[in-house]
């Protein structure tokens, strides 16, 4: 009797399989379709790296208005994973303004931190400031990939959006895995 | 030879995607199982850390949005290291692949309970269709978060030489397959996907931790749920296949490009609970910050937990229906690219599934004469 104990993971991948129009060859062309089709994921991609949902949809207007600059009513197939490459260099491209910002600000900064947070809302918020500062410290290669992945990109998508092969994939993101972590330090979440 | 670290890590999110020659050396090595486990506690941390809701986006407001940046002149930043865009390759092989499992993944996650993130949740007795997204998917599978997963699932496929012997394994009657259309492949395979025992328990500090990362904090919890225990009792399923081999997929086979049917059956999974009831832990579950809200209001419309099983549709590809089958209700799964259907529902204490690379009436034709 054969056993396997990946049964979920199996289960998982079959319905994420499924999930994704670029495997079944069903691809946006034209401007409007890629708006509708693309406009959730992309802010979904950018919110892993910005945390805040408002940031997020900001750099996904972005996105969306380059890519109309660059590319006017029908920016082909490949559309897709430029998009969702774009929106994470955009989101860490704020971000590492950001953290250029905080040094300025921290510098001349007096207050101390407010103080009527319950304690969880506090943690919540330190994890949320490690993660950024930890993305933006790392090289943007390894944030990428890191935004893609865990927005819900297969390795597929990732390879295709990246422009690498889909072996590459494992390699770079298990590489990020390690630096993130190490980044922020093994302690848990 | 040690499979590399790419191989490796790629094996956590999409098993299929290691050969069988790796995937055996992993099971028996001692220093890649230590890489993998490795790789695993990084993966989780990290997906722990940078875990949020996708954020709920009004597309035609952020539309209305972009025309207006446009009409204004608004200047965009320019995205780094954007590539210039080229054509894509055909995929037609890969078309042909991801139909072929479509069916296939809606039935073996209800019929063999690999969604436990899903049926652990419910006793089933009616069908119901719960649209999800990749990321709801991940989301669900995040039951760790909030408590233990015991017990499973450890499950093994067992090749039978006919439904007889399928059968007996099973311990249920073997479902005897009724007309089949033209071009199905005639050489049926048969087999028993063994069953076990998932359990749940409730663990109040982590479900804590894991509102606080999704930017929320734990509701109130009711009476008695600390440590109250889900047992989710998965029967065997009868498994008889055309034109594909499910063990093959399995263990990394090759996906087929032509014909493909596959019909399960199995006993409805029992759940049994201690501490609180079923209902009650699952309302409390979804109503813990990070859970989709799509996915908790769709489980919360179909009503009574404890008598229906959510079927997860893929929301990008396809769309499901009720249909009766003889009189018994189910469930039709349409694949909007039209090159593949499944169709789910439960009689007597027994859920059925034909899928295939058919067409909705021919699933159907096939399930209204299967008996």
């Amino acid at each position: 009797m054969v056993e396997f104990s990946a049964i979920p993971a199996f289960g998982r991948q079959l319905l994420t399989g499924i999930s994704r129009p670029a495997e079944v060859g069903v691809r946006p062309t034209s401007f409007d379709r890629l708006f509708d089709e693309e406009y959730a994921k992309v802010a979904a991609i950018a919110r892993r790296v910005l945390g805040d949902p408002d940031a997020a949809e900001d750099v996904a207007q972005e996105v969306f208005l380059d890519l109309h600059r660059r590319f006017g009513d029908s920016p082909g197939a490949q559309a897709v994973a430029w998009v969702r490459t774009a929106a994470a260099h955009a989101a860490l491209n704020v971000i590492r303004g950001n953290r250029r910002r905080a040094v300025r600000e921290e510098r001349y900064a007096t207050d101390s931190p407010p103080a009527y947070d319950p304690q969880a809302a506090v943690e919540a918020a330190e994890t949320t400031r490690a993660v950024r500062a930890a993305l933006a410290r790392i090289p943007e290669r390894h944030a990428t990939i890191l935004a893609l992945r865990y927005s819900g990109l297969s390795y597929a998508e990732m390879a295709s959006a990246l422009g690498i092969g889909v072996n590459a994939v494992g390699t770079r993101l298990r590489r990020a895995e390690a630096r993130f972590r190490k980044e922020v330090g093994d302690a848990p979440v | 030879m040690h499979p590399s670290d790419g191989t490796l890590r790629r094996s956590l999110d999409e098993p299929l995607a290691a050969d069988a020659t790796s995937r055996a050396h992993v099971a028996s090595c001692a220093r890649c199982a230590e890489r993998l486990q490795r790789m695993s506690a990084d993966a989780a941390t990290v997906q722990a850390m940078l875990a949020s809701s996708d954020p709920v986006v009004d597309v035609a407001a952020a539309r209305s949005r972009l025309a207006g940046s446009e009409a204004a002149g608004a200047g965009a930043t320019t995205p780094r290291s954007a590539k210039p865009l080229r054509p894509r390759n055909a995929r037609t092989s890969r078309v042909l692949a991801g139909v072929a499992v479509a069916g296939l993944a809606s039935v073996l996650l209800v019929a063999t309970g690999a969604a436990q993130d899903f049926l652990s949740l419910f006793s089933p007795t009616q069908l119901a269709a719960v649209p999800v997204t990749a990321a709801d998917v991940r989301s669900l599978a995040g039951l760790t978060s909030y408590g233990t997963v015991s017990g499973g699932p450890k499950i093994a496929y067992q090749a039978e030489p006919d439904a007889a012997a399928a059968a007996a394994a099973a311990g249920i009657s073997a479902p005897v397959v009724g007309d089949l259309p033209a071009g199905t492949p005639p050489a049926a395979k048969f087999a028993v996907i063994s069953g076990g025992v998932v359990a749940f328990t409730f663990n109040a500090d982590l479900a804590r931790a894991a509102a606080v990362r999704a930017g929320g904090q734990l509701p109130a919890m009711p009476a008695g749920l600390e440590g109250s225990t889900l047992s989710v009792l998965i029967s065997p399923a009868v498994v008889i296949s055309y034109g594909v081999d499910p063990a093959a997929l399995l263990h990394g086979g090759t996906l087929p490009t032509g014909e493909a049917l596959v019909v399960v059956a199995s006993r409805v999974p029992m759940v049994t609970s201690t501490g609180v009831t079923a209902r009650q832990l699952e309302d409390y579950l979804l109503s813990v910050p990070g859970i989709p809200a799509g996915v908790a209001s769709e489980v919360r419309a179909i009503g009574d937990p404890s008598q229906t099983i959510p079927v997860p549709i893929p929301v990008d590809l396809a769309t499901g229906s009720t249909v009766s089958i003889n009189g018994a209700p189910g469930l039709l799964i349409g694949d909007s690219t039209g090159l593949g259907s499944a169709v789910v529902w439960q009689h007597n204490g027994v859920v059925y599934a034909v899928a295939g690379t058919l067409t909705s009436n021919q699933v159907l034709g096939i399930a209204r004469t299967t008996h």
